[in-house]
């Protein structure tokens, strides 16, 4: 396990506001294009976070209300697998 | 030359302006569609932007919807609320952006509250309308002939009250006076980004309080296997490459506003017409000046009031001269045929310039 996540989003709007969310959370995050076989609808933008992480980046974007797609652990053969926490 | 038409648009643009626009066209490419640096980039400005307006006027960055104008931003707003026949409230100082609309749509119009300066009226005619069955209220927050501040707080809790969406034109107010779409609980508040908030022309917002119908579809740069616009904002409202330079500039205006505060702002401008005012009814002209006025006066001189403009530009004084787009604004105030000459001062005119403007005057 890479113990590398991904956040995704519907818009690179939301992923921006996110992205400041976490950086007010003071939540290492980076902002990137969702890996295409990550995107139902197709075109969108996620954040990278560590693992370590995950727990308090979700809870931060929930405190918020801000709507986010779905959390992927990366693995380190490059695939990804949904989780829910 | 002495500048007094920031009506139509703010002028001189501050530096940063000129300067976050510059550098966005060397630095941004298109925000949403790429994950190089310059792509990243452009959605850093235009986020930015986003969020400096979502301070300004109290509402989520992705409320705030990037127009080319606010006329662009009206016509959104209106589309999604009105349909032929659909009964419509306006004041009696709507602009053209909002009257040619609602005629090509074919909307059932009543026009409520035609005294100029009078708060009272405007409130009583605007409830006797809504009480009456009409489906939609949109008015202007400031009449951008005479500077009158319609009471916006009082006519957005009567629609609240009757459970009316509405639409603010807050092309003369944003920057210049305090705007709160959580407060007002608006629909949807249409702005420039070229007036009040001192970016370049070609920009303007769209603040949302829903989701707007798509005027326009095309490219967003989300969703992309749907073949429906998104269904959320600013998505919905924004096909197609943003203006970034333009929007870089408008941020750069914002955080100028936000620096100078709102309230000092209005206050300067209005301390200019007060001075102006006096020195006007001196000479001669019929001069419309109240209560509850912004930094916009307009008077009728004792010529045609396009031969006195041309007089004052060749004196190098900018003003603008005729119906200013708002023929409903003229008929409520009986200056349909004259027009009038409208003086609109922005938020560096030095106060000091007023006796200047007094020698030219004279001279006419």
């Amino acid at each position: 396990m890479k113990n590398e996540w991904l956040i995704t989003f519907r818009s690179v709007t939301y992923a921006q506001r996110g992205e400041r969310i976490l950086q007010r959370g003071k939540i290492p995050c980076r902002l990137q294009r969702t890996p295409k076989h990550l995107t139902e609808r197709g075109c969108g933008y996620c954040l990278q976070i560590r693992g370590l992480d995950a727990p308090e980046a979700v809870m931060a974007l929930r405190r918020e209300r801000l709507d986010y797609g779905k959390l992927y652990a990366l693995k380190e053969d490059g695939s990804t697998e949904e989780r829910v926490l | 030359m002495i500048y007094l038409d920031n009506g139509a648009t703010s002028f001189p643009k501050p530096y940063e302006v000129c300067r976050a626009m510059c550098r966005a066209l060397s630095t941004c490419t298109s925000p949403g569609r790429g994950g190089y640096p310059a792509a990243m980039e452009a959605g850093r400005v235009v986020f930015s932007t986003r969020e400096r307006a979502a301070e300004l006027f109290d509402c989520d960055a992705e409320q705030v919807v990037f127009t080319s104008s606010c006329t662009h931003g009206l016509n959104i707003a209106i589309r999604t609320l009105v349909r032929p026949g659909t009964r419509v409230v306006i004041s009696g100082f709507e602009h053209n952006a909002v009257t040619r609309v609602l005629h090509l749509l074919g909307a059932e119009v009543t026009v409520a509250g035609r005294k100029l300066f009078d708060p009272a009226d405007t409130l009583q005619e605007f409830e006797k309308a809504l009480k009456a069955g009409a489906k939609v209220a949109i008015f202007t927050h400031v009449s951008n002939v005479f500077g009158y501040i319609l009471p916006v707080e009082q006519i957005a809790a009567l629609c609240r009250k009757y459970k009316v969406p509405f639409v603010i034109d807050a092309a003369q107010s944003a920057g210049m006076i305090p705007v709160s779409l959580k407060k007002l609980g608006a629909d949807f508040i249409a702005m420039p980004g070229h007036k009040g908030l001192l970016g370049p022309q070609g920009t303007g917002i769209l603040l949302c309080g829903r989701i707007p119908s798509a005027l326009m579809a095309g490219g967003t740069g989300s969703e992309s296997r749907n073949p429906e616009m998104p269904a959320f904002l600013p998505d919905r409202a924004e096909p197609g490459t943003l203006n970034v330079p333009g929007i870089a500039g408008l941020g750069a205006g914002i955080q100028y506003v936000q620096r100078q505060g709102v309230d000092a702002i209005l206050a300067r401008e209005q301390e200019m017409v007060r001075r102006c005012v006096p020195m006007l009814e001196r000479l001669g002209y019929r001069v419309f000046a109240g209560e509850n006025q912004s930094g916009t006066v307009s008077f009728v001189p004792k010529i045609d009031c396009e031969e006195f403009a041309e007089k004052l530009a060749g004196r190098g004084i900018a003003v603008r001269a005729g119906l200013h787009c708002a023929p409903l604004a003229h008929q409520s105030a009986g200056t349909l045929e004259s027009g009038t000459v409208r003086i609109s001062f922005g938020h560096d005119t030095p106060i000091w310039k007023i006796k200047e403007i007094e020698r030219e005057f004279e001279r006419i």
